[in-house]
């Protein structure tokens, strides 16, 4: 399963900063970033390559910090990659909650984030679909 | 120019015999309430008194007594006299809730109106009501008491300000009640936004209150408008507004001493100071049938002005309200304490109990912003999940200090720890 780091961070400047100058001390690397914001406060939502050590070295810093599960799937850097993605949890009835990626090689390989109600379901869905999920980084 | 030329001009002897008189029917009437029969027997307490001075005898009443006694224990009357009850905000918890039988409010609107023909309002002046109704006292205080001395009474509420610049406008308003804040405010929308030249407008007297505001506040406000602004005074637990009034001179508030009798003590010692020395003011109901109360502590600081006002009252005047004993703070012209919020914060476990209040004024209204630290164990990383503590706050306090919210979460430990003195109101209203 895959796994994301969300962050409770003030709707303030410098807050990203301070959360991405602490994964490079760590030399922990970033591969998507998104953010949701409600008005004073947002959530910063992370994928990184060591996420384990991103949870103890941002509670360390007094973050407030949370893994939770997300789909990581892997899909094709081209046209209608992501919509093929959509319409079968389309079918399935199955609602997107959030969704972000990135790309792992230019004109290859992609990763797709998926935040689901149900996220043993959907990856279960997906395999059977031939898709290729990404435990964790 | 009297609205009741007989008892505001009472000589001071007659005064003093009125007050003697009422203050033993009061201690008497007093004493038919559950809580202070309980607390007269306490102190072996006769309801009876003699002279003024026998007065120092009985204990001060606080708000926690009040809220001791909620909903009804200090109604001395039967229940079924009383015709109407206002409530203002307690230190924690339960609001103080005050009783009035017809006869109050009849002598309440009498108050208000001695008051609002003192600065020069008559039957023929067009009298715009700008502040709340409902539970708040400020609204239906002075709407009786401008009916009473015969003027048109426009219940306009608070807020809403397109409609009020309307109604001034077509119908000639004359004289407004409104908190200082507000006033500033429209006259900004009128002359920035609107951009209707002040002069359109018939204003004579703004009646300001609810919120502490400076001498210098009065004078920006009177230039704005070129009108007069006149201050009132009044507790909810003293019926609301119209306790003190002033006169057209401008020079302290004339507090009604057949209604009211006033003490200002030394709120350390409880001590009884003399006339002049600055202090708290302490009041005794002296007509009042539904809830009689017994020196009730206002917190309010103030003290007696010396001397007689050329206006010919006898009805002595106090001070400009200058402070508070304690950590109250008055938003939208509501009663706050900090205990009130904080007392929601521990009922709600996602929260820490580190708090800041910031209290700032957008557009000419106060704004009223509970900044909160999420608690560690509760974050899950979903934001509908905040949201929802947001509001479940919100609302809470609303509930609990009748003024709704903004409610901010923040990160842990981003505010000062609830050990040790931190300051935990900001207040960054200029007035």
């Amino acid at each position: 399963m895959g796994k994301q780091l969300s962050i409770f961070v003030e709707n303030k400047p410098g807050k990203i900063n301070k959360i991405t100058g602490i994964l490079e001390k760590e030399k922990i690397n970033l591969k998507a970033m998104t953010i949701a914001d409600s008005g004073t406060f947002g959530i910063v939502k992370i994928i990184t390559d060591n996420n384990r050590k991103a949870f103890d070295v941002l509670k360390k810093s007094n973050f407030l910090v949370s893994f939770q599960d997300v789909v990581v799937v892997e899909i094709q850097d081209k046209v209608g990659s992501f919509h093929r993605v959509a319409k079968i949890l389309e079918e399935k009835g199955i609602n997107i909650e959030d969704a972000y990626g990135f790309i792992i090689e230019e004109g290859g390989k992609a990763a797709l984030i998926l935040k689901v109600p149900e996220t043993e379901r959907v990856e279960k869905i997906l395999k059977k679909r031939g898709y290729k999920l990404i435990e964790n980084f | 120019m009297f609205f009741q030329p007989d008892k505001e001009n009472i000589s001071i002897d007659n005064l003093k015999a009125v007050q003697e008189e009422c203050l033993a029917k009061t201690i008497e009437l007093a004493g038919r309430s559950p809580y202070y029969r309980k607390l007269f027997n306490k102190y072996g307490l006769k309801p009876k008194i003699k002279a003024l001075k026998d007065i120092a005898k009985f204990p001060f009443t606080t708000k926690e007594d009040l809220r001791q006694s909620y909903p009804t224990g200090m109604v001395a009357v039967p229940f079924e006299e009383i015709v109407r009850m206002h409530a203002s905000s307690g230190t924690t918890g339960k609001s103080t809730l005050v009783f009035h039988t017809k006869k109050d409010i009849e002598n309440w609107a009498i108050l208000v109106a001695r008051g609002l023909y003192a600065v020069g309002v008559r039957k023929t002046d067009i009298f715009q009501n700008m502040m709340n109704y409902g539970l708040f006292t400020g609204g239906l205080g002075l709407h009786y008491g401008a009916e009473k001395l015969g003027a048109l009474v426009i219940p306009a509420g608070s807020g809403n300000t397109k409609k009020q610049i309307e109604l001034w406008l077509d119908l000639k308003t004359t004289v407004i009640h409104i908190t200082p804040s507000y006033l500033f405010y429209l006259g900004h929308v009128i002359e920035e936004e609107e951009k209707i030249p002040l002069s359109k407008f018939s204003l004579k007297i703004a009646i300001v209150g609810a919120e502490p505001h400076s001498e210098e506040t009065r004078r920006k406000l009177e230039n704005i408008f070129g009108i007069k602004v006149f201050n009132c005074y009044g507790l909810s637990e003293m019926n609301g507004p119209g306790v003190a009034f002033e006169c057209e001179y401008q020079n302290g508030l004339h507090l009604w001493e057949d209604h009211y009798y006033a003490e200002i003590i030394n709120p350390d010692t409880g001590e009884v100071l003399p006339e002049g020395k600055e202090g708290e003011l302490v009041l005794t109901t002296l007509a009042r049938e539904g809830m009689p109360v017994i020196r009730y502590r206002t917190r309010d600081i103030t003290k007696f002005i010396k001397g007689r006002c050329p206006c010919g009252r006898t009805h002595r005047r106090i001070e400009r309200i200058k402070g508070r004993t304690d950590d109250m703070f008055i938003v939208k012209g509501v009663n706050i304490f900090p205990s009130q919020i904080e007392g929601v914060l521990m009922q709600i476990p996602e929260v820490d109990k580190n708090y800041r209040i910031v209290i700032d004024r957008y557009e000419g209204l106060d704004k009223l912003i509970v900044e909160v630290e999420v608690k560690k164990g509760f974050f899950d990383g979903e934001l509908s999940h905040l949201k929802a503590i947001q509001d479940k706050l919100t609302n809470k306090l609303k509930e609990n200090i009748l003024v709704t919210p903004v409610v901010n979460l923040v990160e842990p430990g981003s505010l000062p720890s609830s050990t040790g003195k931190a300051q935990r109101v900001i207040d960054k209203r200029r007035l």
